[in-house]
């Protein structure tokens, strides 16, 4: 007899007999529609709510969803985003410029405002290019858990989330009743990788709740001696490095948040230094939001929400004189009404109103850089969805319109269908999505002005629990972009943005997940191919028109966890990427040449000892050494950045929780 | 080709023990009804309780129900593919299955003292006595038509009436 079976059949007549239930009524408001839950069944019950609205489980909500908890970060022993990203569908890591390193999905390049990051709702993306740093970036030990949304969110969250969104929840801002502290340091075989640490405190009673986190970090992009990009050598002074000693991933993070019955406010801090060994990157972003939920009455609730964002992003400069080259201001102040009304306990609908301006002003002496004045974007959307819980199907239908003073308008619709059926479940999902232009998008526009770029986005996921313990998902996308916003890096050296008319992917994505009671794997593999009819042509390697540059076509993750004892853990990572493809010198006419990368296997292991709320983990990374390298997501005059080579990690917590008030 | 059904087959096999749905707290909720409700004196020795159509609560009911009794009679549980017209039982358990035929039921069955039940929610709006309904929280409730139940000639007591979640 299956063991849940068993379990709730004893648990239910322990707790009564049919003549006692019988005799007290009051016993059955406690009665689940369904059977004990197990590990596996906690963590798809969770309600996630995809944007605004009404929560579903994971497994009804209508997004293609991986929910990444803190046991799983904790255990897993991640370093920083990067570590988790790479254990998801889908994603994986590419380079701008300068070392920077942001986000790749589905086989295409993400890093400009296709993939929206938040960190407890605030927009992690900067003003000027929507990009994201990721290298030793984000306090992963200060993360409650990672919600993400593989796949398009603009209908919802607007123009930064054309093809995702990461969501990252953190403790002090959720769970977090107490103190908790937190370090980490990483060390390769002649350099220490990195040192990072933090601090929150949160105190949570009925009607108030505040939270206070710090974190700061010390880090390398890379500890290989003997660096010389053989790409910028051939234009700029590129001296060999040894860049354990020269490079720098510096993040910082202040977040502060206050609730009091419904009104919230959160201000953050989100620093981020790094640089190569001819130029420094800078980003220092601020932002503060205030909200006040409106129970109208049971049904309705109004949420005006105001956003103020000041950010000096993306500046930077040279590292021999610390000359910028680049300095700028840009702000957003943004303005929110969102009505939720609940007609009954199945129909759900939600509707509101968004209004912002965007500013860029030169902060160098010479003001010249927006032409000596201001460069400003009004935007104003309307976005509504409704949902309606049926007996074969939850209905959602949702759309959002958004008008911009430079770039245009929008209109993004989106359907789904989805539903769990016992232990079968659906989801049809079609989206279009968009990105919309940023400030530097317009300002450096090479055909006078940049349209915003759309996307058709298609997805059908199944699953099927197989037993309580055991869950099979697997979906199918199509991904079709027009309009893609393409940074250009000219032969001239000139440089900026234009529209080109399409490119995109399809593939499918599989996860199987097991959790047993003293150990528990998840399995996933993704497989994009990048759209034939692709006419970005910075994008392309010419051995290929299945890949895009710098993107593995296939990737299997295979994340095992076994309790040793009840206080001792050890997880087991392995990370296989398929053969990729960058550009990384000159052939003798000057031209990029495009070389064949070799697949590679990332084992990742990490032991952790918890007691009474301490806990200590040691570990290594890339166990064998492989040092996969980080290559730019288009022809951009960039080498690839070189892989750190084996880490070993030793990771520190505390956390004393408060009594409950 | 045959390893990947084979992998396939040995993955179905497990769901055979698979089951989300709580059929056990479904029956516990059918006999906490019948308890708490009365019917119009008969002579019937046992209190029947009929299941129309496939559902697992019928072997659930007759687990929970071996050796008790409800209002002093021995309780008889039967699964059935057709409404009875005679030998009628206390109760109707209408699967979700049957659903389509709850209209025929209810004229076949019109004025006699037999309580319907239904698995699907919303179906007491369709004159279903008592259909069950999941809440948000994954709790089980019931919501009760008490018109149909007069006409059917039932009573029930006010302590279940105030666990409805609705009621007509």
């Amino acid at each position: 007899m299956n063991v849940w079976r068993c379990l709730s059949v004893c648990l239910l007549l322990s707790f009564f007999s049919i003549r006692s239930v019988a005799q007290n009524l009051d016993s059955l408001l406690n009665l689940s529609a369904f059977t004990a839950e197990s590990d596996l069944q906690k963590q798809l019950n969770q309600l996630a709510k995809v944007g605004v609205g009404k929560a579903l489980t994971t497994r009804e909500t209508p997004g293609i969803l991986s929910v990444i908890s803190s046991d799983e970060i904790r255990k897993m022993g991640a370093r920083d985003i990067t570590d988790i990203l790479r254990t998801i569908p889908g994603f994986d890591i590419g380079q701008d410029v300068q070392f920077v390193a942001g986000v790749s999905f589905r086989g295409n390049w993400a890093n400009e405002g296709k993939v929206l990051f938040l960190i407890d709702g605030q927009q992690v993306n900067d003003l000027l290019y929507q990009t994201v740093p990721l290298i030793n970036n984000f306090a992963v030990d200060a993360i409650d858990k990672i919600e993400i949304i593989r796949g398009p969110g603009s209908a919802v969250y607007g123009g930064s989330a054309e093809y995702a969104v990461v969501n990252i929840i953190t403790k002090q801002a959720s769970s977090l009743n107490g103190v908790s502290a937190y370090g980490i340091g990483g060390f390769h075989s002649s350099s220490v990788g990195r040192t990072n640490g933090g601090v929150m405190v949160a105190q949570k009673s009925k009607n108030v709740q505040w939270d206070l986190g710090f974190f700061q970090g010390k880090g390398k992009v890379s500890d290989q001696n003997n660096y010389v990009d053989q790409l910028q050598a051939a234009n700029v002074n590129y001296p060999t490095s040894d860049l354990a000693k020269v490079t720098s991933a510096d993040p910082m993070n202040v977040n502060v948040g206050l609730k009091v019955n419904g009104l919230s406010v959160r201000g953050m801090y989100n620093g981020y230094k790094t640089n190569d060994p001819v130029n420094f990157t800078k980003y220092d972003n601020y932002s503060a939001d205030i909200k006040y939920e409106f129970k109208i009455n049971n049904k309705l609730t109004l949420t005006p929400q105001y956003v103020y964002m000041n950010q000096i992003p993306w500046s930077w400069g040279t590292v021999s004189d610390g000359a910028y080259a680049l300095q700028a201001r840009a702000t957003r102040s943004l303005a929110n009404l969102t009505a939720n009304y609940s007609l009954n306990r199945k129909i759900n609908i939600v509707g509101g109103a968004v209004y912002f301006a965007d500013k860029g002003v030169d902060l160098l002496s010479d003001n010249a850089y927006f032409g000596g004045q201001d460069f400003n974007l009004y935007n104003y959307a309307i976005f509504a969805q409704g949902l309606i819980k049926g007996r074969l199907a939850n209905v959602t239908v949702g759309a959002r319109y958004e008008k911009n003073n430079r770039a245009g308008d929008a209109f993004v619709p989106r359907l789904a269908l989805t539903k769990k059926i016992e232990n079968f479940h659906f989801k049809v999902l079609y989206s279009q999505a968009f990105r919309s232009p940023a400030i530097e998008n317009q300002h450096l526009a090479l055909t006078g002005k940049v349209v915003p770029e759309k996307s058709n986005v298609a997805e059908l996921e199944l699953g099927y629990q197989f037993t309580p313990e055991m869950l099979l998902a697997v979906n199918a996308f199509y991904l079709n972009t027009t309009n893609v916003i393409t940074y250009q890096y000219l032969p001239d050296g000139t440089e900026g943005y234009q529209n080109f008319s399409r490119s995109g992917s399809s593939g499918v994505e599989l996860v199987y997940s097991l959790r047993k009671r003293n150990w528990n794997m998840n399995l996933n593999y993704s497989y994009a191919h990048a759209n034939t009819n692709s006419t970005v042509d910075t994008y392309k390697v010419p051995q290929t028109n299945a890949q895009f540059v710098g993107m593995p076509a296939s990737k299997l993750v295979g994340v095992f966890n076994f309790s040793i004892t009840q206080n001792i853990s050890w997880n087991l990572t392995g990370i296989y990427s398929g053969k990729r493809y960058a550009y990384t010198n000159y052939d003798v006419d000057g031209n990029p040449i495009s070389t064949s990368l070799d697949p590679y296997v990332l084992a990742n292991s990490f032991v952790n000892f918890e007691t009474k709320g301490f806990v200590f983990g040691v570990g290594a990374y890339d166990i064998f050494n492989q040092k996969p390298v980080i290559p730019q997501a288009y022809n951009g005059n960039y080498a690839p950045i070189p892989g750190r080579s084996r880490e070993y990690v030793v990771k520190i917590s505390y956390q004393l929780n408060f009594k409950s008030r | 080709m045959k390893k990947s059904l084979g992998w396939l087959l040995i993955l179905f096999c497990f769901s055979v023990h698979a089951q989300t749905t709580n059929y056990q707290v479904y029956s516990v909720f059918v006999v906490s009804i019948a308890k708490y409700s009365s019917w119009p004196e008969s002579d019937a020795k046992d209190f029947k309780i009929a299941v129309l159509g496939k559902s697992k609560v019928y072997e659930e009911l007759i687990k929970t129900t071996t050796s008790k009794d409800i209002n002093g009679k021995k309780v008889v549980i039967t699964q059935t593919e057709d409404a009875p017209i005679s030998d009628l039982p206390h109760i109707i358990y209408v699967s979700e299955g049957k659903s389509s035929q709850l209209a025929d039921l209810l004229k076949k069955l019109e004025g006699k003292p037999v309580m319907i039940i239904a698995e699907r929610e919303g179906l007491f709006k369709k004159g279903a006595n008592f259909s069950f309904v999941v809440l948000d929280n994954n709790m089980l409730r019931f919501d009760i038509n008490r018109k149909e139940l007069e006409n059917h000639q039932i009573k029930i007591s006010k302590n279940l009436i105030s666990l409805a979640n609705e009621t007509i």
